[in-house]
């Protein structure tokens, strides 16, 4: 025995049999103290409850949903919620960090003033409060009566903001606009990727272009397929007794939500920008100056693409941060994941289950965010142990 | 390269302050087509800034630079024209670590010549084989040693067909084995006839290729003779004591 003990292998081998023995031991012993619990309290567990209706409605859904539905449903309805308010503030966030995150690498004193300004009040603001405080703005526009009217087509009311819109399921303008951002994103990764940089460019670009198109039919076609029948292609919203018909109308929630998370996200992703840019070396900026390079080239040839290479895996980082963040959308009753499975848990009881499903389902979305976002990082790495020769 | 009447660069009564330090004072120098210069002196002399005033990497703040018969003034455009028919190369290489070899050297041409892809690889294949690093090019700067990065960028610089080239301090990089590759490249463009203006402390490249050594102290020109004069028989007293510190051990 003493020896068997002295043996590193084996004692090595022992080590691991009982750590993972005990580590099974006490996961089975929580979930079987867990069924007894929720049978004592008389609630069955286990993921029958999906298919039961809610008895409950949501205030904000891309499909069609009613309180006849299933739970399975409403979470559907709440991921579609959290994704689509994700992409909106995503890219929102990003081009407002873009913007600001320049205008404090340029040399003009003012542009760096108004950067740093915004930078540190929003970045030093609790999301939270900035959540209630653009919902508080939102919902303080004039009532439907006396909305805000731009041109006939827009109308900014306190119920929220009406445009004009498509006859169409919501699914299928989500679908319709997911299709059109991948397309946009081959086409970034066409134009970044190691394995197209010996394709001649005429024929680079020709491709480019095709994609475009491609992607632009494509979502049409889905915007086509997803029409609600009987009615004409393009609704404007118009006045109709006390409130708004037709056109689109972006909820106060939505709209609050969206935009706090533009412009929090923006200060982050703004500093990220600046680091970026600040981290391409001189010499290689006064190189590209040295062999002619306009002004333009030096900054899209060489400047941005090696500050790109700079930010992208910490963009990664603030990117699943921010899907995090849609879950604030609770505090003013947003309907997105998280508020979904709140509220189904209250009427349903079964805890433990919808927590399961809520974390797997963050888990994979922002897995799914973090994989493409990395094999994109991979692809343009550059080459070489010395990264700044 | 034909020598002809106009010189290549003429700088006249240049002024060149960083804040209120007086960086270059009052240089007068003129620079003949196919003329090679070696510039030296002892560090924060101004040699560097000299050289990176003749394409506008620094700008100056009184008196006139003329290269290639092309005044550096308020017009941008002369900026442009200049850079592109003059070459530089950088003590610490700063090649495209994005892109490699080859595409370092049609970048420019591309964008800037307007010349098709095949007409920019075919020269700059051409340009590679003669820095004798052609097996390279599909490389990423990162994977090649300091004295390959330094030729990958002179092959750069003459993918865009300079009519100058300014070397700053190209070899104060590089590791001892290394510096004698680079020299190489540079004595051969030197026999080509090249118009060539060198920041170094390589005194036998001087010696050997030099038509004008010229000596730099406290932002100004101390003295410039033909080399066999100017290690022969140095005239100022702080030429003797920076000879003397340099070639003395």
């Amino acid at each position: 025995m003493l020896s068997a003990w002295n043996n590193i292998k084996l004692r090595n081998a022992m080590l691991q049999i009982i750590y993972v023995g005990g580590f099974v031991a006490v996961i089975a012993t929580l979930i079987v103290m867990g069924r007894t619990n929720l049978q004592a309290q008389g609630i069955i567990s286990g993921f029958d409850f999906l298919w039961k209706s809610t008895g409950w409605d949501v205030n904000f859904s891309l499909i069609d949903f009613s309180a006849r539905d299933p739970y399975w449903l409403v979470l559907v309805v709440g991921i579609l919620n959290t994704l689509f308010l994700g992409t909106i503030g995503l890219v929102l966030a990003t081009v407002i960090g873009v913007i600001i995150g320049m205008a404090r690498t340029t040399e003009n004193d003012l542009a760096r003033l108004l950067g740093a300004i915004y930078v540190e009040v929003f970045r030093n603001i609790p999301l939270i409060v900035q959540v209630f405080f653009w919902y508080a703005i939102v919902t303080r526009f004039p009532g439907p009566r006396q909305a805000i009217n731009l041109a006939d087509s827009f109308f900014l009311s306190s119920r929220g903001l009406y445009g004009p819109g498509l006859n169409i399921t919501g699914l299928s303008a989500f679908l319709g606009i997911v299709a059109f951002l991948a397309g946009l994103g081959v086409i970034i990764w066409i134009s970044a990727a190691q394995r197209f940089r010996r394709m001649d460019p005429a024929r680079k670009t020709r491709l480019r272009w095709l994609i475009l198109l491609g992607a632009f039919i494509v979502s049409l076609v889905i915007f086509w397929i997803g029409r609600i029948p009987d009615t004409s292609l393009v609704s404007m919203p118009a006045l109709k007794g006390l409130n708004f018909r037709g056109g689109i109308r972006i909820s106060t929630e939505l709209s609050a939500m969206a935009i706090s998370i533009a412009i929090y996200g923006g200060a982050y992703i703004a500093e990220i920008v600046r680091g970026g840019f600040n981290s391409v070396g001189r010499g290689q900026i006064e190189a590209a100056k040295s062999v002619g390079l306009t002004k333009w080239q030096v900054f899209s040839r060489v400047r941005f693409p090696l500050a790109l290479r700079a930010m992208l895996p910490i963009l990664t980082n603030q990117y699943v941060w921010l899907i995090k963040a849609t879950t604030m959308g609770i505090a003013i009753g947003f309907a997105d994941f998280f508020m979904v499975v709140s509220t189904a848990i209250n009427q349903s009881g079964q805890t433990l289950e919808l927590l399961g499903i809520l974390m797997g389902g963050f888990l994979v979305i922002n897995f799914s965010l973090a994989a493409i976002l990395n094999r994109i990082n991979r692809a343009i790495a550059l080459k070489g142990n010395q990264l700044r020769s | 390269m034909t020598k002809t009447a106009e010189p290549a660069i003429t700088i006249r009564s240049m002024n060149k302050f960083y804040g209120s330090f007086h960086a270059l004072k009052n240089i007068d120098l003129t620079v003949q087509h196919g003329e090679r210069i070696v510039i030296c002196g002892p560090s924060g002399s101004g040699k560097s800034t000299l050289i990176r005033c003749i394409n506008h990497l620094e700008a100056h703040q009184s008196g006139n630079i003329t290269v290639l018969g092309k005044a550096l003034d308020n017009n941008i455009l002369h900026i442009d024209e200049i850079r592109r028919d003059v070459g530089m190369v950088f003590q610490h290489f700063n090649l495209f670590p994005h892109m490699t070899v080859l595409e370092n050297c049609v970048l420019a041409p591309m964008l800037v010549r307007k010349w098709p892809r095949a007409k920019a690889e075919e020269l700059a294949m051409q340009y590679l084989e003669k820095v004798k690093i052609p097996e390279q090019a599909e490389k990423f700067p990162g994977q090649l040693s300091g004295g390959q990065q330094q030729r990958v960028a002179i092959a750069r610089s003459l993918s865009m067909q300079p009519k100058v080239l300014l070397f700053d301090e190209p070899t104060s990089a590089l590791d001892p084995e290394m510096i004698s590759e680079v020299l190489d490249v540079m004595v051969a463009l030197a026999k080509d006839g090249m118009t060539m203006l060198c920041v170094t402390h390589e005194m036998g490249f001087a010696r050997q290729v030099a038509d004008r050594v010229i000596f730099m102290d406290q932002g100004e020109i101390i003295e410039q003779n033909p080399p066999e004069e100017f290690f022969g028989n140095p005239q100022n007293e702080r030429t003797q004591k920076f000879l003397s510190q340099i070639l003395g051990h």
